[in-house]
This record gives C-alpha cells, structure tokens and sequence, in this order.
C-alpha cells in the first residue's frame, strides 16, 4: 500500500504544471531615470513574484512585466501613485497559453492527416498499421481498432471499427490480404477504409449504413505472409505456420475453415499452396475471426477480397448444388458487378465459386454462410492475368475506386434486407 | 498455320438439334463460363507462341459464343469466338475464331485458330522491329531479375525482355494446359542474354508461371531465340 501512494506522489508531482491563471503582462512606459530606479526597486520584491519579459534597462524602451494575479492589485497601486504609464499587453496568461497549446494540438493533427498517406503506391505493414493509428485519430468519433487475436509470428491482428454508437449492432465484415501476394487487396483495404470514414455524413447511403449498423474490416488479415512478401517472396500465399513433420511452411487461411473443411479443391500436403491444415481453424488468422464473429453474434455480412480474376462469387464452394438464397445473390452479384463496370468498364463474371472459379473446400465465405450470415461474398480484383499478383500500383486507385461501388451495393442490400 | 473455315452458325445449330438436349455430345457452353475463357486462353496462348511476333502479343477479351463437343476415344473439343485485346495497351485487336482440342490421351491442346485484326501488319511488323533494334543495339549482354518488379513496374528499357518472355513462355504454358490446368505468367525471375554471331536474339529466362487451380507457382527454365 505504501508503494502504492509513493507511486501516485511520484506521478502526482510529476504531474504538476505550473498555472498562471488571471496573471497579466503589463507594458510600461519609464519617463525617467526615477522611474527605472522604481521598476527596478519593484523588481526586487520577491513576495511580488514580478516577472520583467523586457527589462528596465534605458529610457525610450518599454518595459514589459508579467505579474501574478495575487500581486497584481499591489502592483497597479504602485504604477499609479509614481504617475507611470501602461496598458495591459496580456489579459490572461493562463488563457493565452491555452489556446497555444489547442493551436499546436490542432497543427501537429493537420498534418499528420495531410501527410497525407500515398494511395497510389504499395505499403509495407509498418506502414499501414501506423496509417490506421492517423485514419482513428483523425476520425475518433466514428472509427476505433481493435485486436482481435495475434498471427503465429505473434503480430497483432488489427481490425478498424467503423460505429456511430448503438450496442452491438448488426454487422458488415470486410476482409483483405488473407492471401499475403495478392497486394491489390490490402492497398484496397486502406484506401476502403478511408473511404468509409471520408463519407460518413457527406454519402447518404454510408451515413445510412453506419447510422444503424457498424462496419468491421480487417485489412492484414494475414500479417505473417505479407511481411514474408516484402522480406523474402513476393509470391507467398499462406500463412507462416510451421507445419509438424514438414519442411514446408504455412497453411492456406481460405482452406481452414470449418465448410467442406478438407475437400475437393484443397489439399492434406503442406507443401502444396492449398494446404489446408492439420484441421480446421487451426491457423490463429483464422481462428481470431471465426471467434470474433461467433462472440459478436449480430453480423450480417461478410465480404471476404481477394485477387486476381475479376470475379464476384457467393456460397458455395465446396459443393455444386446452389444455397436456398442463390438466387438472391445472384441478382445482388449482377447489379453489383454492373454498378463496377460502370466505372471504367472493368468486367466481372459472377456466381458461386464452385461453378465460377473451382470447386474450393474450407473457404471463408462458405463458413460465414453455413454460420449463419448470409450475405457472403468473395471478390477477386483486377486484373485478369495479364499482371496478375504484381498489379502495377498505379492501378490501386482505379481498381478500388471501381469496388466500392460494388461494396457499397451489396452493403446497402445488406441494410434493407434485414434478418 | 492451319486456318479455321469459319463454321457458320448454321452448322452448330444443326449439330445441337440432332443430338437431343440432354446429351453429353454438343453442349452450349454460357459465354462467361470459366471453361470457355480457360479454353480460349488456350488458343491465345499457342497463337502467341506461333506468330514469333512480340507486337501482335495478344490477352484474351471476351468470349462471344462457346460450345463444348465430347468426341469419344479423342477428348473434349471446343469450338470458341471470342474478342482480344492487344497484350500491352489493353486496345481493342479483333476477334478469333478457334477450336481446341484436349486430348483424353495426356498430349498437349491442338488448337487451330483464325484471328481478324485491327492492327494493319506493316505496323505490327514496324513494331517487332523497333523491338529487335532495341534489344540487338545493347553494348553489354542483358541481364535483370524480376520483370515486373515487386510493385508491377517494368522498366521500359526492359519492356521488349518481358514481351520476348510473354511470347516463348506461351509456347511452355500452352503445352502444359489441360482442361482443368491453366497458366498464367506471374513473373520473369531472371533473364540473361546470349550473344551471337548471326542475326538472332538469344536469351535464358527463369519463368514463374502461376498454375490454376492448384495455385502453385511453377518456376521454369526457357532458352529461346529470336528473329522477327
């Protein structure tokens, strides 16, 4: 215990500034060689606590003092009676210094912002963890980060939430980068969530979104692999798990999942790129989500991106036969797809992913949806096979400025079919 | 190369009603199947290849009509009209017509395809040329790695060593392709430039091809010549 208040005196003391409330700076006018004799004098009055800014040094210049509000009728007095003249320069110190510290507040926060993140190139995860720590500073009210577990390398798993308020709201989940070289995707994410926060009360249909439901996009979603990408290959897709028995590291994350966990599409070797894994949500990325998700209770959506193809794709992909909702789906993938040609002519086939792309086992859209949450989408970006993963970044901006509103179709759909 | 009379649609339509819906023989395929696109990158990939020409490289645009016939103790054959792009600008570079043949025994696709074209071919050849020119008035041997870099770029002092590389790693992608394995090229890892006495370019690249739909990356060694 007494520690403990030798721990409180220390930061107590620590703590203290010195205030300067209702002190004045008074600018006196010396006629005289008496009058610079007197201020001196005055000077010399410690109980005074006078504070000269400009001393009194020769006639012709002004004098200025700073003088504590206890000391301020006594000094005043004196001025008075020795027939000095001055005016008051500062009013209130304390208020002063004040409003300096909310001005330089406010210019370290503006430019921060207007540091301005480059959009139009790639980033490294430093980088974009450090943007989403600016994008919630920038935007406190509306968005915050949370952690919701650590990949194997023990990085944090950061997600951006994007709320108004309410408790526990019905959900959209946003997920990029789960394949760390599909690059598009994450640059997509930051540029995404940026978006969201700019729009929120200037776009009717995202104030109308976030007014009733909150936005949840997890942007590294797989941080391992894509600090591999950057550190040693470019073109590594899995996670970063060591595999027991095998030289071959990492796991397929969009195999993992607990759906057709295991089948046609994915594979029991580790060194194959469709490694599934040992059993399903046994990757931690994967496992912080599905637990995320379950604990949440109230998601409504998940849209899971990926690249490359030019496709957008629903449920199923570890079976042939359409869910009960397909045609549902299929009409909100095609106006959704139209809205993104719309752009600048980008063309998007759609389906289910069995019958679009390949029959795929253990994928993350198929979990959300047998777990009840419907609207589950995949999206594959730009481009078609031309670049491939290594889409030359002055293509970021246009491929996320033609997602959005395809995200933003299905988000709205989302919000006016409630269930 | 061999052309495609072009098979009037006439010709399908009958081949359709004498086998009745249902069977297994003709089947329409929908134009934005994956195995139509995957088939018709098949055909592009062996015209690439065929036409040794690095500015007639050509992507796939859209398939227009796509029909799927099983001939039995031979494989599965489709019979393709698509749109292409021209491979580096993304231009509009005229419509194909071919047919593809996965054979049941593992051979590779034969392919015969007819394209029109927009470009006029002086041009294309122009193209190749100022290509060559570029490649062959080097003082030193070229040698580079990953084209395009990990951000996409491409030098443009190196963009006629990516083409180069486009067009010859067709030839492996296209030997390699099945009904249910396609290519793509992810990336030229290295490429290093032979000198030779005659006319011909000569170079050795490490290719990586990514191969769907087991996504593995795929490196390959290709050792190729050029005369255009």
């Amino acid at each position: 215990m007494e520690t403990l208040l030798v721990f409180l005196a220390l930061l107590g003391v620590t703590s203290t500034e010195q205030l300067f409330v209702g002190d004045q700076v008074l600018r006196v006018t010396a006629r005289n060689e008496e009058h610079i004799t007197l201020l001196r004098v005055l000077g010399e009055q410690e109980e005074l606590q006078v504070d000269f800014w400009r001393h009194p040094n020769s006639l012709g210049h002004p004098v200025d003092l700073r003088v504590p509000f206890p000391s301020l009728q006594g000094v005043k007095k004196f001025l008075d009676s020795h027939n000095f003249s001055y005016s008051i320069m500062i009013e209130d110190v304390q208020e002063l210094l004040d409003e300096e510290k909310e001005s330089m507040r406010r210019s370290r926060r503006v430019k921060r912002s207007s540091r301005m993140f480059d959009f139009t190139s790639y980033h490294t995860i430093d980088e974009i963890y450090e943007w989403m720590d600016v994008l919630v500073e920038d935007h406190a009210s509306l968005v915050s980060k949370v952690q919701i577990g650590q990949s194997y390398e023990q990085r944090p798993l950061l997600v951006l939430k994007f709320s108004t308020g309410g408790s526990n709201r019905p959900a959209i989940w946003l997920d990029t980068g789960i394949h760390a070289r599909e690059w598009i995707t994450q640059a997509t994410g930051v540029w995404t969530a940026n978006k969201i926060a700019k729009e929120y009360g200037q776009d009717p249909s995202v104030t109308a979104i976030l007014d009733s439901m909150d936005i949840f996009l997890e942007i590294v979603t797989n941080p391992d692999g894509f600090a591999f990408t950057h550190s040693s290959n470019r073109l590594w897709r899995k996670t970063r798990s060591i595999n027991a028995g095998s030289r071959c590291v990492g796991v397929d994350p969009n195999r993992n999942w607990d759906a057709g966990f295991g089948g046609a599409g994915s594979s029991s070797n580790p060194c194959s790129e469709t490694y599934h894994g040992p059993h399903a949500h046994s990757e931690k990325e994967v496992r912080a989500i599905v637990d995320f998700i379950r604990a949440h209770g109230n998601f409504k959506s998940v849209i899971s991106i990926h690249s490359y193809s030019q496709m957008l794709l629903f449920p199923y992909g570890y079976r042939r036969a359409p869910t009960p909702d397909h045609q549902e789906m299929n009409e909100l993938a095609k106006k959704a797809v139209s809205d993104l040609a719309a752009v600048f002519g980008t063309k998007y086939t759609y389906g289910s992913i069995a019958n679009t792309i390949y029959m795929a086992g253990g994928t993350t859209i198929d979990w959300a949806y047998d777990n009840g949450v419907k609207y589950s989408f995949t999206l594959e970006l730009r481009d078609s096979g031309r670049y491939g993963f290594l889409l030359p970044s002055s293509q970021i901006v246009p491929t996320a400025t033609e997602t959005w509103p395809a995200l933003l179709d299905i988000m709205v759909h989302v919000l006016e079919h409630p269930y | 190369m061999p052309g495609l009379r072009a098979s009037p649609p006439a010709f399908l339509l009958l081949l359709a009603l004498a086998f009745p819906r249902g069977s297994l023989a003709v089947q329409e395929l929908e134009p934005g199947s994956r195995s139509a696109a995957a088939a018709a990158r098949v055909a592009l990939l062996y015209r690439n290849f065929q036409a040794g020409s690095l500015g007639g490289l050509r992507a796939l645009g859209q398939v227009r009509k796509a029909t799927l016939k099983n001939i039995p103790e031979s494989g599965h054959k489709y019979y393709l009209q698509f749109s292409t792009e021209d491979y580096r600008t993304g231009e509009d570079a005229g419509n194909c017509l071919a047919t593809v043949l996965f054979p049941k025994k593992k051979s590779r696709p034969v392919v015969s395809i007819k394209c029109s074209h927009t470009k006029d071919q002086k041009e294309i050849q122009e193209e190749d040329n100022r290509f060559y020119q570029r490649i062959r008035h080097q003082s030193k041997p070229i040698t580079a790695n990953n084209i395009p870099d990990s951000y996409g770029n491409i030098e443009p002092a190196l963009e006629p060593v990516w083409a180069l590389a486009v067009a010859g790693s067709s030839s492996i992608m296209w030997e390699k392709s099945t009904e249910t394995l396609g290519y793509f090229l992810a990336q030229v890892k290295s490429v290093r430039q032979w000198l030779r006495k005659d006319d011909f370019i000569e170079f050795d690249y490490t290719v990586l091809l990514h191969e769907i739909p087991t996504q593995e990356i795929i490196s390959c060694h290709m050792r190729l010549t050029w005369l255009p």
